[in-house]
């Protein structure tokens, strides 16, 4: 797997960043607006074609719908919820079950929308929010010191959308070996805070 | 709740996982968390670069785009249903088709998700009990008023419960009111008791339908 290393400077690039959206919230600023896709777009379309290698319209139908969020509501992106990376890849992946759904085989009346709304979390304290920080930073460092084997599973989950009984039949290991790698992964993460 | 963080959940369970999600802001901060390591892999993907045209083309529709359906949702209805439950319950519960199963469970089935599972709300009456039973898939149930025990515990509102075909198990109301659960079946159950294993071959055609 390819992994493109990281920049020293992606701290300064995702203030950047911010600063563009910030720009096309307040003032409609289409130049900020083509930085937010140019740097976005192919990360966007690389999401997309990880799923389905080849699938470059579709790729590029998520790039659409992807940004057209982000034009839209940029002015509700809000920073105490998430990064600017996070919110991102939340809309990529809600746009990705959205056009699922809609080209699925098997019709179902649920509505997507609703479900992963982003869910304010209402007062979190100080600490709490001072953990979570410290807590997310940590996933950034720790994911590269994870063991190959349990990368790829959070890979295979994460990116290519798979669910853990798919990621068993591809990587032909047991079911229990797939979820038990991914409880590992996270746990390393920190994410699982066992209590 | 990695593969809700990852999308790939069936959309049944998703909707039980985020009725959850609207009581519980420590499980909203693990959620976040999660997401945060779907953005770190996507950031460590290798750049597919976009065509100029997809750019031209975006940027001719950017003045085209209006706020769709993103908008209703942010109107605050003052209705005690969770968000993401309004979808289907519009007026409030009392005008959902209940049907009864049995003296204390009455049941309004909301929809079918894709892999056929059954999502529906369940009442019980204050006190009451359903019939000792396992599954023969699995089931969700997140409770939206009031609580019930079974043999293995307890539960109350925005409690997330899972149980699979091994479970065998007898919930009971709480005595005080009535019980309200959001119910995800991916198989239809089995009753266990002496006399009511005679009602699956029911049980089994109705989930068919």
């Amino acid at each position: 797997m390819a992994y493109m290393a990281y920049k020293k400077s992606s701290g300064d690039k995702l203030a950047a960043l911010k600063a563009c959206l910030t720009r096309v919230a307040e003032d409609r600023d289409r130049e900020a607006f083509a930085q937010l896709f140019d740097h976005y777009a192919p990360l966007i379309r690389a999401y997309s074609l990880a799923r389905e290698p080849g699938a470059d319209l579709v790729a590029d139908e998520l790039v659409q719908e992807v940004l057209s969020r982000v034009w839209l509501k940029a002015d509700k992106y809000n920073e105490r919820l998430a990064n600017l990376n996070t919110w991102i890849f939340t809309l990529a992946r809600n746009c990705r079950i959205d056009y699922l759904r809609r080209n699925s085989r098997y019709v179902t009346e649920i509505d997507p929308t609703d479900i992963f709304n982003e869910i304010e979390d209402e007062g979190p304290g100080p600490f709490q929010q001072v953990q979570q920080t410290r807590a997310e930073e940590s996933i950034r460092t720790g994911l590269k010191q994870l063991p190959r084997e349990q990368a790829e599973i959070l890979t295979k989950v994460y990116l290519e959308g798979k669910s853990h009984q798919q990621a068993s039949d591809e990587l032909k290991l047991p079911l229990g070996t797939v979820k038990s790698r991914v409880r590992l992964a996270l746990k390393k993460l920190e994410v699982l805070i066992e209590r | 709740m990695a593969a809700y963080s990852a999308g790939s959940l069936p959309l049944s369970q998703a909707l039980c996982i985020s009725t959850h999600l609207e009581h519980c802001p420590e499980c909203v901060r693990k959620l976040q968390r999660l997401n945060r390591v779907g953005s770190e892999l996507m950031q460590q993907l290798k750049p597919a670069p976009a065509s100029s045209e997809l750019r031209d083309k975006l940027f001719a529709r950017l003045d085209s785009l209006t706020e769709d359906s993103a908008e209703k949702v942010d109107q605050e209805t003052g209705s005690s249903v969770p968000k993401c439950l309004q979808q289907f319950v519009r007026d409030g519960y009392d005008k959902l088709r209940w049907k009864r199963v049995s003296a204390d469970i009455q049941s309004a089935e909301l929809c079918r998700d894709s892999n056929g599972a059954r999502v529906e709300l369940l009442k019980i009456r204050p006190g009451g009990s359903a019939i000792t039973h396992t599954h023969l898939g699995d089931e969700y149930t997140v409770i939206l008023e009031g609580g019930f025990s079974d043999e293995s515990g307890l539960y109350g509102e925005g409690d997330f419960l899972f149980r699979n075909n091994r479970d065998e198990h007898t919930p009971v109301a709480t005595q005080h009111r009535e019980c309200l659960c959001l119910a995800v079946t991916e198989g239809p159950i089995q009753f266990t008791g002496l006399f009511s294993r005679l009602l699956n071959p029911f049980v089994r055609r109705n989930f068919a339908l």
